[in-house]
């Protein structure tokens, strides 16, 4: 018995020496001094601490012997240490900041994008809806941003000293041919989609990379969103539109569908304009999308949309008609392949058919068709915390036919795309992107070659700087190559960009300077198009937000210098494009005031050069009031151009001005949610 | 009888050992957790701290289940949605963010779960600056719950969540 005592006794002497509390200690620091909030522990136990404010860890653990010490803290390499438990006391340890990973740093130069991205500047589609002048469209609410230009005769995007044809929208990665509606001179066209049907967009003003082709000056990637998670029904109704749309959810997969009715003959008549209306501007268009997810994240995505749009006007002593019927359909795959490659895959039509009589002179008749198939394929991988790289093949098909008064061109060609693109760590800091892109027309024996090259400085979150080089090029617009066909090829561009940027949650400040230089632009010479045009254009952007100076007060001022001479179309010499505008200057400000958000924004554009004269210079000050009413109920007004001010677009040859055909707008909506779980949501889709 | 009294002493000292070492070496995961989470039960923000640095090491020794990441997601938010202007909440969403990704990426993970973390992560976003943020992230709080409680009707943390949040909608609106 007392033998069995002692065994025991031994046992528990033994148990005891085991579970024996070794101490830990020390302190945890980087090249800057002590680190708060590392978290230091034995690996296989819970046993550890987490640092204090001077880097300071202590703890016991039951270990003994050799044993592994970890010391994790988020942006720093994990530390570990190997030793007899016995030595580690009053450790140092010290770590190093962790590099970003080539997928988590994001380079924004020359971007401003819209959704929940890391990128500096954000919009979603509320701030689109009310951005100062926007009226609920992208168009005119990105041209809030600095590197657009005020052309308010048509409302279209202009980019650093570009013509609206080189800025190209794509959805979901594919092209739209035509992204505005039509209108007349003197009224501002609006894009063809809402903002509500987009989760994302990013709108780069140039030095983009090698997937996107066919843009000399600048891109506008919109994604869609993703499958939703609810139904939903509603309705909308304002002074110029009507709007019905809803969404039925299924477990996987979601059915959109959208019907607006856009009608002016109610707003003239409320507030009659300087234009002579026989049939006041009507568009009446219908969109549906399907979207499906598969479980292990493969997605489909299915847009079609159709719209036409109709107006009369008697002008010039002729009584002018438009009609016009658009239709968009565009359906892409994602899935991610195995060993780690994500594929893409996708394909797009673009028809739109314009007719129009007495469209230069009384009895003459107009017809226009286009159409674009755009088939795409990309594959990607990330093949490292340093390398990623994507290629991608493209072809755009197009078929155009016009015919005036027994005069006109059939057109069929393609334009044949691929593209690679290498992202690279280079150092801890240094970012390096490079792409080369090919593409051939099939109207021209030559191969475009365009290499583009970004290099980024980004030391943290708040700061990174880029240089970004490239080239671009577009094929000429229809009307330039049948009357060039067999002797123009693409027009090309050369950027070269310097950013600087800084963000923090408050306060976003932005300057890029850049040159673009034009090669073999559409020039008219001899009565057929050479492909002898040229041109540049340099300037600095400057972009400014903040909303911690007042609470509640968004504020943002964006400033864009211009300097630009080309020579194309039907110039006689060098000349600054009758589209660009010196100076241009936005400053606009939202206030919250619980259920009611007000807005102002100005906007200020240097006159414009003609051959006959200069403009005067052009300056909105336009005014909005969001309320939300009810959860289910959202109340819009805009006033644009609140003091009045006749604007002047143009100068004729003869001299005489041209300006809009109203001075102020005034735009009233309702957006009611019939069927939604979501307060404050306004978007069908 | 001696001897066998010997032996049978042998045995029970070595059963003993044995026993002895398996719980100081080698517990269960859930003991763990539980232990961890223990510390809950006053739960002061030093208390939080501690348990979410424990299931943090608990998630580093047993990397393929996803029992401690979720835990971790969860009571990092928790953390964060009590104390949203804290020193240490920032960097936690951070890291919740990432933890929830990866909770995502394994096979063995439950949907609802992971869709409802990520409504609570919007969620404390828009309880740390709801003017900023309530605009931007609001579609993502009720959309994630959504999902989570169509693909899992029964979730009542989900429920829960989602009649919380839209309290605090219908309160912010008034």
């Amino acid at each position: 018995m007392k033998k069995l005592l002692t065994l025991l006794f031994a046992a528990l002497a033994a148990t005891c020496l085991l579970s024996a509390q070794t101490r830990i200690d020390g302190v945890v620091s980087d090249e800057h001094g002590p680190l708060v909030g590392v978290n230091v522990f034995v690996v296989g136990t819970i046993d550890g601490a987490v640092t204090d404010t001077l880097g300071r860890f202590s703890f016991t653990t039951a270990r003994t012997g050799e044993l592994t010490l970890r010391a994790v803290l988020l942006g720093y390499e994990e530390y570990s240490l190997v030793a007899d438990a016995a030595r580690l006391r009053s450790l140092q340890i010290r770590m190093r900041e962790r590099a970003a990973s080539i997928d988590e740093v994001v380079v924004t130069a020359s971007t401003y994008s819209m959704g929940k991205s890391s990128q500096i500047k954000t919009l979603d589609a509320l701030d689109v809806v009310m951005a100062g002048n926007s009226c609920g469209d992208v168009v005119a609410a990105l041209q809030t941003l600095p590197g657009t230009q005020k052309v308010g005769e048509n409302g279209r995007l202009y980019v650093r000293g570009g013509d609206s044809e080189e800025c190209q929208t794509f959805i979901n990665g594919m092209h739209v041919l035509v992204p505005y509606s039509s209108n007349v001179e003197g009224s501002a066209q609006r894009g063809r989609f809402s903002p509500f049907l987009f989760k994302g967009m990013s709108f780069s003003l140039g030095g983009y990379g090698g997937e996107y082709g066919q843009a000399l000056s600048s891109v506008l990637p919109m994604e869609t969103t993703d499958v939703a998670s609810s139904d939903k029904f509603g309705i909308s109704a304002s002074l110029l539109d009507w709007n019905v749309g809803g969404t039925k959810a299924f477990r996987r997969s979601s059915l959109s569908f959208n019907a607006d009715y856009t009608d002016l003959g109610l707003h003239n008549a409320l507030f009659p304009d300087r234009a002579d209306w026989t049939r006041p501007y009507r568009k009446l268009s219908g969109e549906a999308q399907y979207k499906y997810e598969w479980d292990n994240g493969s997605t489909l995505k299915s847009y079609a949309g159709y719209d036409c749009t109709s107006l009369g006007l008697r002008t010039e002593g002729r009584e002018l008609s438009l009609v016009e019927h658009n239709v968009y359909a565009n359906a892409t795959f994602q899935a991610t392949v195995g060993r780690g490659y994500r594929l893409f895959a996708g394909v797009a039509n673009s028809s739109v058919f314009s007719d129009i009589d007495n469209a230069l002179v009384r009895g003459d008749h107009y017809h226009n068709f286009r159409n674009e198939v755009h088939l795409k394929a990309e594959i990607r991988k990330s093949y490292s915390a340093v390398f990623k790289l994507s290629a991608g093949i493209e072809d755009y098909i197009r078929n155009s036919r016009t015919q005036y008064d027994g005069t006109g061109y059939v057109l069929d060609y393609n334009l044949l795309g691929g593209h690679v693109d290498a992202q690279i760590r280079l150092v801890r800091t240094l970012f390096l992107n490079l792409s080369a892109r090919a593409e051939k027309a099939s109207y021209s024996p030559v191969w475009t070659l365009m290499p583009r090259v970004t290099l980024s400085f980004v030391p943290g979150k708040r700061f990174q700087s880029s240089i970004m080089v490239g080239r671009y090029s577009q094929s000429p617009e229809d009307d330039y190559l049948a009357r060039g066909w067999g002797r123009l090829g693409q027009s090309t561009a050369d950027h070269a960009i310097l950013s600087l940027q800084y963000g923090t949650d408050r306060t976003v400040v932005r300057a890029e300077a850049y040159y673009k230089r034009y090669s073999h632009l559409p020039l008219l010479s001899g009565g057929v198009y050479t492909p002898d045009g040229y041109g540049y254009s340099r300037g600095v952007d400057l972009f400014f937000e903040n909303t911690s100076l007042i609470r509640n007060l968004m504020l943002t001022a964006a400033y864009s210098f211009n300097d630009s001479q080309r020579l194309y179309q039907d110039y006689d010499a060098p000349r600054t494009p009758s589209f660009a505008s010196r100076h241009n200057l936005r400053v606009t400000a939202k206030y919250s005031l619980g259920k009611i958000i007000l807005g102002l924004a100005d906007t200020y554009a240097s006159g414009r050069v003609y051959q006959a004269g200069t403009t005067p210079y052009y300056n909105s000050l336009d005014a909005n009031i969001t309320w939300l009413a009810h959860p289910k109920v959202i109340v819009y007004a805009s006033l644009n151009n609140l003091l009045g001010r006749t604007n002047v677009y143009r100068i004729n040859p003869d001299g005489s001005p041209v300006s809009e055909n109203r001075d102020r707008f005034f735009y009233i909506g309702i957006f009611v949610s019939l069927k939604n779980s979501k307060a404050y949501d306004i978007a069908n889709f | 009888m001696t001897s066998l009294i010997s032996k049978k002493g042998i045995l029970a000292t070595v059963l003993f050992l044995m026993v002895s070492l398996f719980c100081g070496h080698a517990q269960d995961m859930r003991e763990l957790m539980g232990q961890s989470l223990s510390r809950l039960q006053q739960p002061t923000p030093e208390a939080f701290l501690t348990c979410i640095a424990e299931l943090k090491r608990i998630d580093a020794m047993f990397p393929d289940q996803t029992a401690p990441k979720y835990q971790l997601a969860l009571q990092s938010l928790n953390y964060a949605v009590t104390n949203p202007h804290a020193e240490q909440t920032e960097g936690l969403l951070s890291e919740t963010e990432q933890t929830i990704e990866a909770l995502s990426q394994m096979p063995a993970a439950d949907l609802s779960d992971v869709y409802t973390l990520r409504g609570f992560l919007y969620m404390t976003r828009i309880v740390q600056d709801p003017a900023r943020n309530g605009q931007r992230y609001y579609l993502d709080v009720i959309q994630n719950y959504e999902k989570a409680l169509k693909a899992n009707p029964d979730n009542t943390l989900a429920q829960q969540l989602q009649e919380k949040f839209n309290e605090g909608m219908t309160q912010a609106m008034r």
